[in-house]
């Protein structure tokens, strides 16, 4: 199997092993057969961009294995992230499936697979296999109860440090599986920038430091590099009000 | 609620996208009816038997927050609701609740879900309505809850 920035190529859907684990590609063997047909496959380094916000649909992404996030521009013009996509997300759905312009900005935030479908095969293969129209209708589903959620959550924190505790409890739901691992303690690969961090909670980046110096010294959170280990769990989740 | 003809039925998000025979076998289960301001067309957490389109007059969508009252949208005729519901059997997030007289049509979930079965090309219309749906929560989320102040962030007063 080819391999690139250190993981595998997904080059046959039918052969994925992840396929079953995912809400889109879990599909029936002929749609399958379909999708190996109709998907560009490619690989982007971390920073590419997929698709940008107000660009006509050219068609869905599925991403196969890396993270993106997604942002758009605030009234005021300040970029806010909507979300992070993790592997099996299609991306630019709602685009396509509506035919206005894509509502996000989608970024790689680490190096990715993502095959691409076009807006006009994307279209036909979902009318003509059932199965495909039930996995996008579940995953538009799912979407739309992740968005409820954040609103839920954002209109009703106060502040910053509840926020974040708020963020990287979400993270912990996908903890790093480390060969030495303390009980007690969750390790997490955090891939956004302190001002990515900021721009997610609708903050500044100065309060975000200050915020996380505040937990690293009470002994909450271990920062090294890009892996935070979160020590006591407990706490972040007594921040967490709502 | 006063039985009343269906009107503008056909501009709706969810039929403009099926055929005129699709829409001619739904035709025959739909209830048209008035309802009076106030009245509560989709409720949190109650599963809904069947999908209601506004065909006139105003509603209200708002989502439920420990107890608060978020508005998120207001909408008008073609607005589909109980879609969500009906696909993944999931109990509804949102109230909906009309904010002057409405005509709305309902159909029977069952017989959506049928119809749904022996017509899966119609899952490209039910694919439009959740964007609908989904659209109005990005855009709650856009607008609103992220750049605001502390004392800014509430989306909106409690209704």
């Amino acid at each position: 199997m080819p391999m690139a920035y250190n993981f595998r190529i997904i080059e046959d859907c039918l052969k994925c092993s992840f396929r079953e684990q995912r809400l889109f590609c879990d599909l029936s063997r002929e749609a399958l057969i379909r999708l190996q047909n109709i998907k560009a496959t490619s690989i982007y380094p971390k920073g590419a961009l997929l698709c940008l916000e107000g660009q006509p649909p050219r068609g869905i992404f599925v991403l196969c294995t890396g993270r993106a996030k997604l942002s758009t521009t605030s009234s005021e013009g300040k970029s806010i992230i909507l979300r992070i996509a993790e592997p099996g997300e299609v991306l630019g759905l709602t685009a396509a499936v509506s035919g206005s312009p894509y509502e996000a900005t989608v970024e790689t935030l680490e190096p990715s697979q993502a095959n691409f479908i076009s807006h006009a095969d994307f279209v036909r293969f979902l009318q003509e296999y059932p199965d495909v129209g039930l996995r996008v209708a579940k995953q538009l589903t799912h979407n739309c109860k992740c968005a409820y959620g954040e609103i839920r959550s954002l209109g009703l924190s106060n502040s910053v440090p509840e926020k974040l505790a708020k963020l990287i409890l979400q993270w912990a739901e996908h903890p790093l599986e480390l060969a030495v691992k303390k009980p007690q303690e969750t390790a997490i690969r955090v891939t956004l920038t302190q001002e990515e961090i900021a721009q997610f909670i609708g903050t500044s980046r100065e309060t975000v430091s200050r915020v996380l110096t505040g937990f690293r010294r009470k002994g909450w959170l271990r920062v090294k590099g890009a892996t935070w280990t979160i020590l006591n769990r407990h706490a972040l989740e007594g921040l967490v009000t709502t | 609620m006063n039985t009343t003809p269906a009107h503008n039925q056909a501009a709706n998000e969810l039929y403009t996208l099926l055929s005129p025979e699709l829409r001619a076998q739904l035709a025959s289960h739909e209830r048209c009816l008035t309802v009076p301001a106030g009245t509560q067309l989709i409720t949190q957490g109650v599963p809904p038997d069947q999908l209601v389109i506004v065909n006139s007059g105003k509603v209200e969508i708002t989502l439920a927050c420990s107890g608060e009252s978020v508005s998120l949208d207001c909408a008008e005729a073609g607005k589909v609701f109980g879609m969500r519901a009906a696909i993944s059997g999931e109990l509804p997030e949102i109230n909906v609740t009309c904010m002057d007289s409405c005509n709305i049509t309902t159909v029977p979930r069952d017989v959506f879900l049928g119809l749904l079965k022996a017509h899966p090309e119609t899952y490209f219309a039910v694919a439009r309505v959740l964007s609908g749906d989904l659209q109005i929560a990005d855009r709650i989320l856009r607008n609103s809850a992220r750049r605001c102040s502390p004392g800014q962030r509430r989306m909106s007063k409690p209704v």
